[in-house]
């Protein structure tokens, strides 16, 4: 896990935008309008959060492997008498904790930032569902490894897929698009994050919408997890 | 599974019938042979022959469809970490993460291996490698030389029964490859078992007690590398690819064909 840490944090350019990208948002949507459109401080609070996550997991993860994989750093590691498993799951351990330190910092700037207050408990909350976030965006980033081998292509459709959720998210979540778009944007992995995320930071009631989001947020992890375990190869020729 | 000198027969390795194949592709067809201790054996083959493939069978990172791979009486099948901890592997490529500092890989796998290292034992260890001045340089700075010195290193961090090197010379400048070359025989004559794939048959001369010839998955003849020559120098196969005294390469061409594989 030491190891794998410490490649993470030598991996500046992830781990820039993974917190450069939410800074950037978190300051220039400090305005009413914005405020209002994303349906209030809490609600813009948890949609930089979970862009902070899905950045990283997606890009620091799924990239890293690729490279690894290309590189024989998983076969190298296969031959000692480390099981298999372990490989994969300090890589996992380590995204999680990074996940969790990117979304305390966004929660505590953001939280002074936009005078918003909330609860200890409120906070742990936070936290905790942002590692469920983790989760989600890591698992996706699993499956794309698992369909892709190449590290140059893995690249490519990373950014894709992060612009695609992106877009959904922010665009779908702001109702530009219209009511359908809407809908599922609020169904995506994006979305069903940022609404638990809302519900536990009570912006509203705790619904039976917020279950239904956390439902989703669990099958995602579920199918994507299956996806990308049973089409992973440890090496990509 | 230690040293334990128990083998009546000395046999480290033994490999019998083994069968590696990928969806309907066979790789490796019915391999059978062995290695003793302070034994340096080539697997010598085109590309494709199925040199990495038998050496991924022992390293456990395929499962043979077929056949028996033992390492000091065990089975490798049944026990796998346990085969795993009592051999050190170096792959085709060097693979350790790039943005690890060399003392981090050392640290890294000596945990993976149960080795216990204190700082000093890894300076002295890098000064026997030439590499004291390399402690905190990052993997990817290193040059070829080096990151093979490393990985060579690595895969005799826990003192392994059998040692696996997949084409370690390749892309090496003569000095490294002579330098490596010194490290097999050191390797050898302190009672380290070797199972080498190459190219060179110049390697092969120089390094290996014994060696086998494999194309095809299968393994067409197996000696010394004096005893193939004798054995196949009145070869017509042979004699025709010859430019003079048969060698070890003309044997090698002569039963390997004089097609280029990919």
């Amino acid at each position: 896990m030491r190891a794998n840490f410490s490649v993470l944090i030598r991996t500046k350019r992830s781990l820039f935008i993974s917190l450069l990208l939410p800074m950037i948002l978190l300051f220039s949507w400090n305005n009413k309008h914005i405020l209002k459109t994303f349906g209030g401080n809490m609600f813009v609070l948890a949609i930089v959060t979970t862009i902070g996550v899905m950045s990283l997991s997606i890009f620091g993860y799924a990239l890293n492997v690729a490279r690894d994989r290309e590189n024989g750093v998983f076969q190298r590691l296969r031959v000692t008498p480390a099981p298999t498993w372990t490989i994969m799951i300090s890589r996992i351990l380590v995204q999680e904790i990074s996940n969790l330190i990117i979304a305390a910092i966004v929660l505590i700037i953001g939280t002074r930032l936009y005078h918003v207050s909330i609860g200890a408990e409120q906070y742990i909350l936070v936290l905790l569902i942002s590692l469920l976030g983790g989760a989600v965006f890591l698992s996706v980033a699993q499956a794309i490894v698992a369909l892709i081998k190449s590290a140059d292509a893995v690249n490519a459709v990373a950014r894709l897929v992060f612009i695609a959720l992106l877009l959904l998210g922010l665009l779908g979540l702001s109702g530009t698009l219209g009511n359908t778009i809407r809908t599922i944007a609020r169904w995506s992995p994006f979305g069903a994050i940022v609404q638990v995320i809302g519900g536990v930071s009570h912006i509203g009631p705790w619904t039976i919408n917020s279950l239904w989001a956390l439902i989703a947020c669990l099958g995602y992890i579920v199918i994507f997890s299956l996806v990308g375990i049973k089409y992973f190869q440890w090496e990509s020729r | 599974m230690r040293h334990t000198g128990k083998e009546p027969s000395g046999v480290v390795l033994e490999v019998k019938g083994l069968r590696v194949a990928y969806d309907n592709k066979i790789a490796v067809d019915n391999v059978t042979f062995d290695i003793r201790k302070s034994e340096v054996f080539g697997l010598l083959g085109p590309n494709g022959a199925g040199k990495t493939s038998t050496l991924s069978a022992i390293e456990g990172l395929v499962i043979p469809k077929q056949g028996k791979l033992t390492l000091n009486g065990v089975d490798i099948g049944q026990n796998t970490l346990q085969a795993k901890a009592n051999i050190g592997v170096q792959l085709q490529s060097t693979s350790f993460q790039a943005e690890l500092t060399i003392k981090e890989i050392i640290r890294l796998y000596a945990g993976l291996y149960n080795v216990n290292l204190s700082d000093k034992d890894i300076i002295e260890s890098l000064e026997l490698i030439g590499l004291q001045a390399e402690a905190n340089k990052r993997f990817k700075q290193l040059s070829g030389g080096q990151q093979q010195r490393l990985s060579l290193y690595i895969a005799n961090i826990h003192s392994p029964l059998l040692l696996l090197l997949d084409e370690p010379t390749a892309g090496l400048d003569p000095q490294s490859r002579r330098q490596l070359w010194n490290r097999i025989d050191n390797q050898r004559n302190i009672g380290g078992s070797i199972l080498l794939t190459t190219h060179s048959m110049e390697e092969a001369q120089a390094v290996c007690d014994r060696v086998a010839i494999i194309d095809r998955g299968k393994i067409i003849t197996i000696g010394t590398p004096l005893e193939l020559i004798k054995r196949h120098r009145n070869d017509p196969n042979v004699r025709k690819v010859a430019r003079g005294k048969v060698t070890l390469e003309d044997v090698f061409i002569g039963l390997t064909g004089s097609q280029i594989r990919d």
